[in-house]
């Protein structure tokens, strides 16, 4: 076992960022290296994780600022461990996408690398303090990656992106600071261990439910614009069109898991003990997420503006899972994370593909391309059949699961979501599939052929990935089932909590 | 005479006796200009290493009691003397020609200037330290003697005067009222007994000083003078002089005007929460790189302010357990927080100044447009890449990012005001930082996000090193805050009864 495991996995993408930026045209053989280190560190930690164990793993803690009780901790869970996997596999995939980069390729790759450093951090922080520095770091190289590689409307779409999530990060700072504020510990001492922090939230007498609604309020704010939820998502689509592929595919399959990552690791705890409201105004944005995402997705003549909504759409069976508060949904849910973290890499880099080879995105302007490029189409179409959840890959059991397990507490949601949303998820995917891939090739693109053989591999390396997944869910899902159940402990259904 | 015991203003002595030795051989020798850049940063180093070898001694009074050499004005020396340390090594890249010397004399002035308001604890030395350095910085403001320099530096004279002249007004009031010049005996007095003459005092002090300190609506004269002044010069005044508004200010206001808390406290609530909110609204409207770090600069002067209401609300107050820092009173972390934001402001600004010196001093040459105007910096990171990351570390630790200084300024700070019940006030700065972050980006979508405009400049020497150097300041003290915490929470005490 090599200790400190957690602290260089984070450490080395960090030197890695700045041996990049200085190595030149070598740039991405140091990226590759230095992402290649922490994937290996996460699998022989996978080897490692007792699965069955309620406990923080890994875990190391060090004084930083004692005088105001900050600490340096780090450790990983049943929640945080499958992001921290899922952001070394994408890191180490991205990086291999991107091979081509001709444009600043040293600053390109030390930005991916520092992106990996930031969200690594968020995925194992276990003090606030820590954990908001990591979330603030994540913004920096995104806007940079958005506002030079970008598309036209790169400025716009980059200080958007920024401001917009800055904006939510601050409501989320102020509620830790309330947090901080109003927690003591038995010695009087103020800290920001998240985990303290958390369980303290259920003690009526330091937090009367009033204040805490009000803390709960920002957090959740935080959080929900961070996945993106409706009516929180307008920051998204445009970040996403103008982004770079490789921002993009960061973006989604990482970024948003921060989100989804902060309901389980900070709202779920806090959930029994506020306003009982909140389980249906966070089920209701859910439910308009998933079916608002779906349709919207089905409305756009950009395909990467398509995968975008549908990235809006898929995030909502992460919430919905969340609230729903049972073992079956919430374990869905953080599978539905890690498991829309690989496909969404898949569709982005599909969509990458076509713009840089074609040379647009507009869906009506292709067809046929799979006539002239056969082994993307395969890849492709593999990658839209997983997302719009074919039974065998991971797409389908994380949202089959999210589904079945909140029939029990939240029927109406549930029906409301397979009714409005299933159907409209297949059309969108089918019919984009269909219309730019298939049907008699256009003569302007009789020339168009197969891309690179590292972008054809990074896209094949995740839909085995998913294929594997879907087929061996238990891989995952034993890991998630243990927080799960850690995370039903105080309160067992919604029942218990009154709310129906 | 036994000099030994001066030994604590030996810093003074030094600087004082430099700056006369530095005219006296300007005049002799012909184009010294460099070798007095070079004696005057070894002089400010030196008197920076007499300033630090006695950091946080009990006070020690002299000259009749007129000054104190104690843990605050040790804190606020080394401040200033840092800003003058960092401006002067910025000028050995600029000022070695002819009159040089005159710059470096009239920096050394300025600089004994605002040490000696810092150790006042007397109006009349505060306010002859207070001249010594405002009537050397007007000078400083036209150095240039360019049109834009001579407006500005006109208009730094005028308003500069017409705060003293309420400064001046304020303290003879006082003088006559209570019949003594020491703080120490007015506060005494005027708890005793004051009357409407002692609120009338208190209000043309207040003017006074949110003149000198360029709060909102006492802050017109600030973006002008910030944006025609030279560059350089411009990080002196925002870093240096309008922060010896604010140490004169705590002695005045927090000692020798207790008595009146309650109606300070409202005042500095009123301009606080106005200072902070209009100089960011205000900056996010600008064009012009240096008027854009002057609203910022007005919107920081806001945060500080913020000192005074906690002090106002909280005087006197119990001991809490505050952070982890142990048992104490919300008011000496309020004036902490704002010696920390000084602190951390003057480095930030300074540095930021000296990277438009940077950038103007390449663009003058190339075209007669205002060189201080954003497009500008349009792939400034291409064209200059350290200025552009120095200026980008300053951005984001001007807008509070951690960790870097900017941050565990305003984080003690907003946490005193929660401390002390003023939680609308900290919500108010905490979201008026949100906003700052509007311009900050704008600055930096410019220097990283477009295109450059012009071919590679050439990065001046002098300018690099202050860069890098305040670069490393500013986010040293946000890795490693533990020490400057506790030496602020040291300087604050001198204020409050112990």
């Amino acid at each position: 076992m090599i200790s400190n495991a957690l602290s260089l996995m984070i450490a080395i993408p960090l030197l890695g960022a700045v041996v990049s930026f200085f190595a030149g045209s070598k740039a991405k053989f140091v990226a590759l290296l230095a992402s290649l280190a922490p994937l290996a560190l996460a699998l022989q930690m996978y080897s490692e994780f007792d699965k069955t164990s309620k406990i923080m793993q890994f875990v190391e803690s060090y004084n930083w600022v004692p005088s105001i009780g900050v600490k340096y901790t780090v450790g990983v869970d049943g929640i945080g461990f499958p992001l921290v996997l899922l952001s070394a596999i994408v890191s180490v995939l991205v990086i291999i996408y991107s091979w081509g980069e001709t444009k600043k390729p040293n600053q390109y790759f030390a930005l991916l690398l520092l992106n990996e450093v930031g969200v690594l951090g968020v995925f194992t922080s276990l003090d606030f303090f820590l954990f908001y520095i990591f979330w603030e770091v994540v913004l920096i190289p995104m806007f940079f990656l958005i506002g030079s590689w970008g598309g036209p409307r790169k400025d716009y779409a980059a200080i958007k992106f920024f401001i917009y999530t800055h904006v939510a990060s601050l409501v989320m700072l102020l509620a830790i600071f309330a947090l901080y504020f109003t927690y003591q510990n038995p010695d009087e001492t103020r800290t920001f261990d998240m985990l303290t922090l958390l369980a303290a939230t259920a003690n009526k007498t330091i937090f009367p439910t009033s204040l805490l609604n009000i803390i709960f309020a920002g957090l959740l704010l935080g959080f929900l614009v961070k996945m993106p939820a409706f009516p929180f998502h307008t920051w998204l689509p445009d970040a996403h069109v103008e982004a770079p592929t490789a921002g993009s595919v960061v973006l989604a399959a990482l970024l948003l898991k921060m989100g989804g990552y902060g309901l389980f690791r900070v709202i779920m705890p806090m959930l029994p003990s506020v306003d009982k409201a909140f389980v249906t105004i966070i089920a209701v944005i859910a439910v308009i997420s998933i079916v608002y995402g779906a349709f919207m997705a089905l409305a756009q003549k950009d395909i990467k503006k398509l995968v975008a909504y549908s990235s809006v759409s898929h995030m909502g069976f992460v919430t919905l899972g969340a609230v729903a508060f049972t073992w079956m949904s919430v374990t869905g849910a953080m599978f539905q994370q890690f498991s829309h973290g690989i496909i969404t890499c898949v569709l982005f880099m599909s969509a990458g593909t076509i713009q840089h080879v074609v040379g647009t995105r507009v869906i009506a302007d292709l067809g046929g391309l799979a006539d002239r490029m056969p082994k993307f189409a395969v890849l492709m179409m593999a990658g839209f059949m997983a997302s719009l959840g074919l039974p065998g890959m991971s797409g389908f059991v994380a949202e089959f699961m999210v589904l079945t397990g909140s029939y029990a507490t939240l029927p109406t949601y549930t029906i409301i979501v397979v009714f409005l949303s299933v159907a409209s998820t297949a059309a969108y995917h089918l019919w984009a599939m269909q219309k730019a891939m298939f049907g008699p090739i256009l003569k302007k693109y009789m020339n168009v052929h197969d891309p690179h053989n590292y972008e054809l591999f990074s896209m094949a390396m995740i839909i085995v990935l998913a294929l594997v997944f879907g087929i061996q869910p238990g891989l995952m899902t034993d890991i998630m089932g243990t927080a799960a159940t850690q995370l039903m402990e105080p309160v067992k259904t919604l029942t218990q909590m009154g709310v129906i | 005479m036994d000099f030994t015991h001066y030994a604590p203003l030996w810093g003074e002595a030094l600087l004082t006796i430099l700056a006369v030795l530095i005219v006296l051989l300007g005049s002799l020798m012909k184009n010294s200009g460099k070798l007095m850049g070079y004696l005057s940063a070894a002089g400010l180093v030196a008197a920076l290493g007499l300033v630090a070898s006695n950091l946080t001694l009990k006070p020690a009074l002299f000259f009749f009691d007129t000054i104190s050499v104690d843990a605050l004005s040790q804190f606020f020396k080394a401040v200033f003397l840092v800003v003058s340390l960092l401006v002067v090594i910025a000028s050995l890249s600029k000022y070695t020609g002819k009159g040089a010397d005159e710059y470096y004399a009239l920096v050394l002035f300025a600089t004994v200037g605002m040490m000696v308001v810092s150790s006042s604890i007397d109006i009349v030395t505060l306010f002859v330290g207070f001249e010594l350095a405002s009537l050397s910085t007007y000078a400083l403001a036209a150095f240039d003697r360019t049109k834009k320099n001579l407006e500005a530096a006109m208009k730094y004279f005028i308003f500069g005067s017409v705060a003293s002249a309420f400064m001046l007004f304020g303290f003879s009031l006082l003088y006559g009222m209570t019949g003594s010049t020491r703080l120490a005996d007015i506060a005494v007095a005027s708890l005793a007994d004051f009357g409407p003459a002692t609120l009338v005092a208190l209000l043309f002090v207040i003017v006074g000083f949110a003149f000198k300190m360029a709060l909102v609506p006492f802050h017109m004269w600030a973006p002008d003078t910030y944006e025609g002044a030279p560059p350089l010069v411009s990080a002196l005044l925002a870093a240096g002089s309008k922060k010896m508004g604010f140490a004169a200010a705590f002695r005045v206001i927090i000692i020798a005007l207790v008595a009146l808390r309650m109606e300070w406290y409202l005042a500095f609530a009123i301009l606080a929460s106005l200072t902070m909110t209009l100089g960011n609204l205000a900056a996010c409207w600008q064009n012009n790189v240096r008027r854009i770090l002057a609203y910022s600069s007005i919107a920081q002067a806001g945060y500080i302010a913020i000192a005074f209401v906690v002090v106002g609300a909280a005087y006197g107050a119990d001991p809490v357990n505050v952070l982890n820092l142990g048992m104490l009173p919300a008011d000496q972390l309020g004036i902490a927080g704002a010696l920390l934001l000084i602190l951390g402001h003057a480095l930030m600004k300074t540095g930021a100044f000296i990277g438009t010196a940077q950038v103007a001093s390449n663009v003058s040459k190339e075209s007669d447009t205002d060189p201080d105007d954003i497009s500008n910096y349009a792939g400034l990171a291409k064209r200059a890449p350290i200025t552009a990351f120095c200026m980008l570390i300053f951005m984001f630790a001007l807008a509070g990012i951690p960790p870097t200084a900017g941050f565990v300024g305003k984080f003690v700070l907003f946490s005193s005001a929660i401390y002390s019940g003023l939680v609308w006030l900290a919500v108010l700065a905490i979201l008026n930082s949100a906003l700052s972050l509007v311009y900050y980006l704008k600055i930096i979508s410019y220097m990283y996000l477009k295109e450059p405009t012009g071919s590679k400049m050439p990065e001046k020497n002098g300018y690099v090193v202050a860069l890098v150097l305040t670069m490393l300041a500013v986010v040293w003290i946000g890795v490693f805050p533990e020490q400057f915490v506790n030496w602020a929470l040291q300087a604050a005490a001198v204020l409050l009864p112990q």
